[in-house]
């Protein structure tokens, strides 16, 4: 008899019963948890502004809009950068093709955010409407000089909808350590967007 | 000769514990109380919180200039202290019959080895936790405990469940409490160094707080999961039993993590939240205090209806 293991007698269906009922609870658990994770992730709340409406997350940090913004969400719990939507609604001239556009769009962008490099760029069908993506990275600092954190590396990706006279642009920033993690949320965001 | 065998070691059996058989050493042992136990786990806790007092002291009079590799250094170190200031206390009390270094050792390295390879990559990297679990009052309490609770409890337990317990030394009812323990502490080892390293090091005195904060509360809860192994090695118990005892630590745990949340935050403004960590040091204390005591309180019950049954029977 090996003294170092349970006798065989003992090992048999009592253990192994109530070690297969905790791998069961644990999971069930572990999966309920999924699940309201998943509930809370999909709560949000309608918007609609200039003919423009979405389905914005619950929950997140809705900042005041700037310039052609109609819409700018930020989610405050997220790490190092908060995770954040924008809707843009930018008027242009009747006959501006959408390279046009994306162009002055890019120069904005490269004006306004630091280290601002496009990382790829085509078009796209976005649940059934043509647009064109933009991918991109820029990094984003505190502008506060007494802020002693390191600057956090943004990724972007601008998705650009021609709409008569106007472009569409929905933006999603996300830190590069949540990038990906968040992206199939901002999917589900892009595919409530009507206009 | 007798047909029934002892359930640790396998030899000829004459008594029985809730239809386990037993020999006489084994029997012995697992019927014999550990006051010595108790001893251990006040002083745990003073001890902790004695290590919180120097260490903030410290901080306070001699303002430590460290920076960069030496702050995470020191970080690391005093993530250590909770842990071996157990492992002191214990070796200290248990003079009687010590359980083996190695072992204790082996399982308190396999709950840290669980937290850094599975618990914390699951919990954070995957579930990514802190993103959702603060939304709102319930969802707090849900994720804490189906989630966090449950993964960390369920690691712990199978740190001792499928290393130490199948063995002969795993041979009385307070073992369950000891081993879970040490996995406990592992995982708040693991868990307190990933605190400073994701911070690249740490505020020593008000970290401190924290870190003897999640190193007391992962020893509780390890030790209800502990208190059910070890009478489900010496009894027969339902197969409900273990899966209970399991739940049962996850909601503690929990529970726990999202009252800390409540106690230590103090005010709420634009500007951020200010939070007062000494009253989570408190909570914490009282809650180890309360659910060890209780979890030896029964063994101790439970070692005496066996006993008085054993006399009354013959």
């Amino acid at each position: 008899m090996n003294a170092s293991s349970l006798p065989s007698k003992t090992i048999s269906t009592g253990y192994r019963f109530a070690d297969l009922a905790v791998i069961a609870v644990t999971v069930v658990a572990v999966l309920a948890g999924w699940l309201t994770k998943n509930s809370v992730e999909n709560r949000s709340v309608p918007f609609e502004a200039s003919g423009i409406s979405a389905q914005t997350p619950q929950g997140w940090l809705m900042t005041s809009v700037q310039g052609n913004e109609i819409l700018h969400v930020t989610n405050s719990l997220s790490g190092g950068f908060g995770t954040t939507y924008i809707i843009e609604n930018i008027p242009i001239a009747s006959d501006s093709t959408v390279d046009q556009a994306v162009s002055m769009l890019t120069l904005q962008r490269g004006q306004v955010l630091t280290a601002y490099r496009i990382l790829e760029q085509r078009q796209v069908t976005v649940f059934g409407q043509a647009a064109y993506e933009v991918g991109y990275v820029f990094v984003e600092s505190n502008p506060d000089l007494t802020h002693n954190s390191i600057p956090n590396i943004v990724r972007g990706l601008d998705y650009i909808f021609l709409n008569g006279n106007h472009v569409i642009v929905a933006t999603y920033w996300a830190d590069e350590n949540a990038f990906e993690s968040d992206l199939g949320r901002f999917q589900g965001f892009l595919n409530t967007l009507k206009f | 000769m007798p047909d029934q065998v002892c359930c640790v070691c396998g030899d000829p059996a004459s008594s029985m514990i809730g239809k386990r058989w037993f020999c006489g050493k084994h029997f012995q042992s697992a019927t014999r109380e550990r006051p010595n136990t108790w001893r251990i786990t006040i002083l745990l806790v003073v001890g902790l919180v004695v290590f919180v007092g120097i260490v903030y002291l410290l901080d306070l009079v001699l303002h430590p200039a460290l920076t960069g590799t030496g702050l995470i250094l020191a970080g690391v170190l005093l993530a250590l202290v909770p842990a071996l200031i157990w492992l002191v206390f214990f070796y200290l009390q248990d003079r009687i019959e010590p359980e083996p270094k190695g072992y204790i050792l082996g399982v308190f390295l396999l709950g840290a080895l669980l937290a850094s390879a599975v618990g914390i990559p699951l919990v954070d990297n995957f579930f990514h936790v802190q993103k959702w679990i603060y939304a709102d009052t319930a969802t707090t309490i849900l994720g804490s405990i189906l989630l966090v609770g449950f993964i960390q409890e369920f690691l712990k337990y199978a740190a001792v469940r499928f290393s130490v317990y199948p063995s002969a030394e795993f041979d009385e009812a307070t073992d369950g409490v000891i081993y879970a323990t040490a996995a406990g502490l592992g995982y708040a080892t693991v868990l307190n160094i990933q605190f400073v390293i994701a911070n690249g090091g740490v505020a020593l005195g008000s970290s401190v707080i924290r870190m003897v904060v999640v190193a007391l509360a992962q020893a509780s809860f390890a030790g209800i999961t502990g208190y059910f192994l070890g009478r489900a090695k010496f009894e027969n118990k339902p197969w409900w039993w273990m899966p209970f005892g399991l739940s049962l630590a996850a909601v503690g745990n929990g529970l726990f993590n999202w009252l800390r949340g409540r106690i230590v935050q103090t005010n709420i403004s634009l500007t951020g939240a200010s939070t007062n960590p000494w009253m989570g040091l408190l909570f914490a204390s009282v809650v180890a205090l309360f659910t060890l005591g209780l979890i030896l309180w029964l063994i101790r019950r439970n070692i005496r209806t066996t006993l008085a049954e054993k006399e009354i029977g013959a």
